[in-house]
C-alpha cells in the first residue's frame, strides 16, 4: 500500500512542532479529506478550520509545501505529482497571527480591513422610489473583485507584507477597496483612495503572488495598479512612487528607451539622491552607471511613438464615452429606454 | 537557422551591458540569429501601466508589431520585459486590438497575433532543446554549485507567462545541470527580490534582497543565476545594502543566465563581462 506522510506545523499557543502522520494513499482525495482523515483517525488534537468544503467559505486554507492554498479544493494527487514526492508540508499561512496549529486568528484582518471602508457608501441622488440602480457595464467592473471570499492566501504569499506589515495591507484589502471605488453607485472614492496610497499602495513590490494564489481569479496586484492611476487621476500626485511612474512615460515620450541614470534624481528629487552617491560611485566604478549615457540619443521613430500613444488614448476615450451612454441609458429614469420607448 | 526578433530592453543598453555582450556571444555560439528590433522603445518596466495602462499598451502593442511586420517571434531576456510584452499581447488578443489597430496603421504597422513573445530560457529549453545544447558544452561547469533564482516575472502571474508550473518550476534548475553544473535548492528560490519597489520601500526591498543572497549561500551555492538582468542588479549592485539588512558576513556573486551559459560555452570571464560586476566573481572562477 502506498503510503503519505504529511508533516504539520502544530502549535499549542506556546510551542510549535513539526508532527509527522501517515496515511494509506487513496486517489482522488483532496488535501482537507487528509487533514480530516488525521483528526478523524489518528489525532483528535490537530486543529484546522474549514466549513463548505466548496471553496465558497474561505475557511480552510493552508500552505502546501510552502504555497498557500485552499485545502478543500486542492487534489491530494495533484500536490504529490508536483512536488514529486510522497511527503508533504503542511503550515498554517503566514503573515496571520497564529492560534492553534493551522488556525489563524482573522480578527485583527477585520479590523485592517476596516481600514478602507469597505461598504457601499450610496450617492445622495439614490431614494428609495429611483432605487440603487446599476448598469450592466457598471456591474463588470465590480462583479470580479466581488468573489473575494476572503480566504487569505494571497496575504499569506505577499513578499511586502512579509517585508513589513506597519506600512502595508493585505492584499485582499486593496482588492475590496478598489471593488468600492470602481462602484458607479458609491460616493466617496477619494476618501478610499487616499486611504490606500496611506496605508502602502505605492510600496507593493509587483511580485505578482497575490493574482498567482487566488483561488477565485481575483488580481489584487492590479486592484492596486487601478488605485494608483486612479488616485493620480484625483490629483493625489505627491508619492515618490507617482514620479518614478512617470519617469517611465516621460522617457519613453522623450527618447524611447529609459533613462537609468537619472531615474533616482526624478523619483527621489535632486537632494534625497544625493544621500546615493555612494550607490553611484560603486556603479561608476565598474561602469554601470555610464555619465555618457545620461542624456541618451532618441530613437529616430520617436515621433511615431508618440503618436500612437495618443491615437490609442484618444480611440479609448471614444469608447469610454460610448459605454458611459449607454450606461446612463440604463440607469437614468429620465431617459427612456428602447423597450420602453417602444410600448 | 533559428532566427528572432530580439528585444534587448533598456537595461541591457545600460546598466548591464554585460549581459548584452553574453546574449549575443551565447547566440553565436549555439547558432541562434537574433535581429534587434528596430526602433523598440522601452517596455514600461511594470511601473507604467500604474501611471498610463493605455499608453503601456500602447508602446507594447507597437514593440509587438514591429516583429511581426520583421515575420520573427519576439525573443527577450528581461523577466518584467516579457511579462510587460505578454500582458499587452494576452490583451490585444482579448478585444484591445480592434482599438490600437488604427493608431498602429497610421505608422504602417498592425497587430495580428502572429509573434509569439519568449524568454532566452524558454526558447533555450522549447525551441533549441537542452540535449543540443549540452553537446555544444565546451567547459562542462563541474563541481560548480549554482542556486537558480527565477524572479517573479517570469513565473506570475501564471495566467500569463504559464511556461510551467509556477509553483515548482524547473527549467532553470534543468538548464543548469545541462551545464554540468549542480542545482542547490535553496528557501528563496521563488521569492521576490525587491527590485521594483527600490524607491518607494527601500528597507523592506533590502532586507528582501538580503535575504535571497544569504538563503543561497546557506543551501551551499557558489553563486546565484537568474534569467532577468532587474534581479541580477538587485542581487549584485545592491548586495551591500542587503547584508547589512540581513546582518549577513559574506559575498556571493550573482550571474545573469547567459553568463553561466558562456562560460559552459568557453568563453572566457572577462568575455562575459564580469569586471562590471559589482561583487567579484573571481573566487566562483578559480581554478577554471
Ligand atoms: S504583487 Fe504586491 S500585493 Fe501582490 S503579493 Fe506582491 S507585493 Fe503583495
Ligand atoms: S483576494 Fe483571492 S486570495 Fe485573497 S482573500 Fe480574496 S479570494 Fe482569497
Ligand atoms: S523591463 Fe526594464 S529593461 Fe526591460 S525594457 Fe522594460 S524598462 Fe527596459
Ligand atoms: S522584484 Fe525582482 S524578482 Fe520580483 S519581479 Fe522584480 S525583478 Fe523579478
Ligand atoms: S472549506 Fe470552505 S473554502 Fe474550503
Amino acid at each position: 500500500m502506498r503510503k503519505i506522510t504529511f508533516k504539520i506545523h502544530r502549535f499549542d499557543g506556546q510551542k510549535s512542532w513539526i508532527q509527522e502522520y501517515t496515511l494509506d494513499h487513496q486517489p482522488g482525495k483532496t488535501i482537507l479529506w487528509a487533514l480530516i482523515q488525521i483528526k478523524e483517525t489518528l489525532d483528535p488534537s490537530l486543529n484546522f478550520t474549514a466549513s463548505c468544503r466548496h471553496a465558497i467559505c474561505g475557511a480552510c486554507a493552508v500552505r502546501v509545501n510552502g504555497q498557500a492554498t485552499l485545502a478543500c479544493e486542492t487534489p491530494l494527487d495533484k500536490m504529490l505529482k508536483r512536488w514529486e514526492s510522497d511527503t508533504l508540508i503542511l503550515e498554517p499561512l503566514q503573515n496571520f497571527k497564529l492560534i492553534r496549529d493551522l488556525v489563524v486568528d482573522w480578527e485583527p484582518k477585520a479590523e485592517r480591513l476596516a481600514e478602507l471602508k469597505p461598504w457601499l457608501m450610496p450617492k445622495d441622488e439614490f431614494n428609495k422610489e429611483s432605487g440603487c440602480r446599476q448598469s450592466p457595464e457598471d456591474f463588470k467592473k465590480i462583479n470580479k473583485n466581488s468573489d473575494c471570499i476572503l480566504c487569505g492566501c494571497c496575504a499569506s504569499e505577499c513578499n511586502k507584507l512579509s517585508g513589513n506589515n506597519s506600512d502595508f495591507l493585505e492584499p485582499f484589502v486593496f482588492a475590496k477597496a478598489q471593488r468600492f471605488v470602481a462602484d458607479s453607485r458609491d460616493k466617496n472614492p477619494v476618501e478610499r483612495l487616499s486611504a490606500a496610497i496611506n496605508h502602502g499602495a505605492w510600496k507593493c513590490q509587483h511580485c505578482q503572488e497575490c493574482v498567482a494564489k487566488c483561488p477565485k481569479g481575483l488580481s489584487p496586484a492590479e486592484d492596486i495598479s487601478n488605485l494608483r492611476q486612479e488616485a493620480i487621476a484625483k490629483g493625489l500626485v505627491e508619492h515618490s512612487g507617482v514620479r518614478h511612474a512617470k519617469a517611465f512615460l516621460d522617457d519613453i515620450k522623450k527618447t524611447g528607451r529609459l533613462n537609468e541614470g537619472m531615474m533616482a534624481v526624478k523619483t527621489d528629487g535632486l537632494v534625497k539622491s544625493i544621500g546615493n552617491i555612494p550607490f553611484a560611485l560603486r556603479l561608476m566604478s565598474k561602469g554601470k552607471l555610464n555619465p555618457a549615457h545620461m542624456f541618451p540619443k532618441p530613437i529616430k521613430e520617436v515621433a511615431e511613438v508618440r503618436a500612437i500613444i495618443l491615437a490609442v488614448k484618444e480611440s479609448e476615450k471614444a469608447r469610454n464615452i460610448a459605454i458611459a451612454k449607454r450606461s446612463e441609458a440604463h440607469t437614468n429614469p429620465d431617459v427612456q429606454r428602447p423597450k420602453e420607448a417602444a410600448k | 537557422m533559428m532566427k528572432y526578433a530580439f528585444f534587448p530592453g533598456c537595461v541591457l543598453e545600460g546598466a548591464s551591458q554585460e549581459a548584452y555582450t553574453a546574449t549575443t556571444k551565447v547566440a553565436q555560439a549555439l547558432g541562434i540569429e537574433l535581429v534587434e528590433i528596430p526602433g523598440w522603445t522601452c517596455c514600461g518596466g511594470s511601473h507604467l501601466q500604474d501611471y498610463d495602462k493605455t499608453a503601456a499598451l500602447a508602446v507594447n502593442a507597437r514593440n509587438i508589431a514591429l516583429a511581426e511586420k520583421m515575420g520573427l517571434p519576439v525573443l527577450t531576456v528581461c523577466n518584467t520585459c516579457t511579462l510587460m510584452l505578454r500582458e499587452a499581447k494576452h490583451e490585444l488578443d482579448n478585444g484591445a486590438k480592434e482599438l490600437v489597430n488604427p493608431a498602429l496603421q497610421q505608422a504602417g504597422l498592425e497587430y495580428t497575433g502572429t509573434s509569439p513573445v519568449a524568454h532566452f530560457l524558454w526558447m533555450l529549453i522549447k525551441d533549441y532543446g537542452l540535449d543540443k545544447l549540452k553537446k555544444k558544452v565546451k567547459k562542462p561547469l563541474k563541481g560548480m554549485k549554482v542556486a537558480g533564482y527565477y524572479g517573479c516575472h517570469i513565473l506570475r502571474p501564471p495566467h500569463i507567462m504559464g511556461f510551467e508550473d509556477h509553483a515548482n518550476p524547473h527549467s532553470l534548475e534543468d538548464l543548469i545541470r545541462a551545464l554540468g553544473a549542480e542545482p542547490v535548492p535553496f528557501d528563496a528560490r521563488l521569492k521576490c527580490c525587491g527590485f521594483h519597489s527600490v524607491f518607494t520601500s527601500k528597507e523592506d526591498t533590502m532586507k528582501a534582497t538580503g535575504t535571497i543572497n544569504l538563503s543561497a549561500l546557506e543551501g551551499g551555492a557558489d553563486c546565484t543565476v537568474t534569467p532577468c538582468p532587474l534581479c541580477q542588479m538587485q542581487l549584485d549592485m545592491y548586495q551591500p545594502e542587503g547584508k547589512r539588512a540581513v546582518n549577513a558576513k559574506d559575498d556571493i556573486p550573482a550571474l545573469h543566465l547567459t553568463q553561466l551559459i558562456g562560460l559552459a560555452l568557453g568563453y572566457t570571464a572577462e568575455e562575459l563581462g564580469m569586471k562590471r560586476h559589482i561583487v567579484n566573481t573571481g573566487i566562483l572562477l578559480a581554478g577554471r
